[in-house]
């Protein structure tokens, strides 16, 4: 597995962590007169479908799709490491702008998120071929 | 295919179904005049699909398909991966039935915080097994 991979699967990994834990603090209120803020779910299903769910999916995908026949066999990783970089600083972003109840910073970490799958995608899509060729 | 794989995905199956089956009694709960609880099954019925079937379905195949993580023990402590799937459909379950009642007015907030902790053990279980076959080369 190349080494942006195993960053993008450990992030998600930690962010799948974090999202559990949200997810868990919002059950337990549900019941009790301490009722988590409804903004903290809004972290909770950021952290959970795009900081665990999208960001393991962009990870193996990185890892298995089939390979260049000629030159780097992955393609430059350079759009692939910036695409790391600001799709966990619109995570962060947004689970801030969603805790605090700033839907201009959720918008402002979405935007990152965009730029992020965009630069992915750039990335991904000569490598979405058949085998061998 | 590992054992605890096909478990994970036939259990993931089982969620999806039932998701989807929820999905169709909560829209349909006026119209089929079914009892308030299937109204407030909402968030429950989400948590089916992304947890249940989503999540269940990559701790499978990532158990199966990540790269050994030693020649002794190819898929690292394996009793973690078993647990990780006791403890979520442990969860999952017991929120299928409190969550309901907690919207309804009924006492489940011990029945709540157990199923959110059962969630995040199964979650820590998978992460300590998965982390060591996660590495660059």
């Amino acid at each position: 597995m190349p080494a942006l991979a195993a960053r993008f699967i450990r992030t998600a990994l930690l962010l799948l962590l974090a999202s559990f834990a949200a997810g868990a603090w919002a059950l337990a209120a549900k019941g009790t007169a301490a009722a988590m803020p409804a903004s903290l779910r809004g972290a909770h299903a950021e952290l959970a479908l795009v900081g665990w769910a999208l960001q393991l999916a962009l990870g193996v995908a990185y890892w298995i799709l089939p390979k260049h026949a000629a030159g780097p066999p992955r393609g430059d990783a350079a759009p692939v490491a910036a695409s790391w970089l600001l799709l966990n600083a619109g995570i962060a972003v947004a689970v801030v702008g969603a805790a605090a109840g700033r839907e201009p910073l959720v918008a402002g970490g979405r935007l990152l998120e965009l730029g992020a799958v965009a630069l992915f995608a750039l990335h991904a899509l000569p490598r979405i071929k058949a085998f061998g060729r | 295919m590992p054992a605890v794989t096909r478990w994970l995905l036939r259990a993931g199956m089982a969620w999806l179904l039932a998701g989807l089956a929820g999905g169709v009694l909560v829209a349909g709960q006026g119209a089929l005049d079914l009892p308030p609880a299937f109204g407030a099954a909402g968030p429950a019925v989400f948590h089916f699909l992304t947890v249940g079937w989503l999540t269940q379905l990559i701790f499978g195949v990532a158990h199966w398909m990540f790269p050994r993580a030693s020649a002794e023990r190819p898929r690292g402590r394996e009793g973690l991966v078993w647990a990780a799937l006791l403890l979520l459909n442990a969860g999952l379950l017991l929120r299928l039935g409190a969550e309901p009642l907690a919207a309804l007015g009924h006492a489940s907030a011990p029945a709540l915080a157990i199923s959110g902790l059962l969630q995040f053990a199964a979650a820590a279980c998978f992460t300590a097994n998965t982390w060591p076959r996660v590495r660059g080369r």
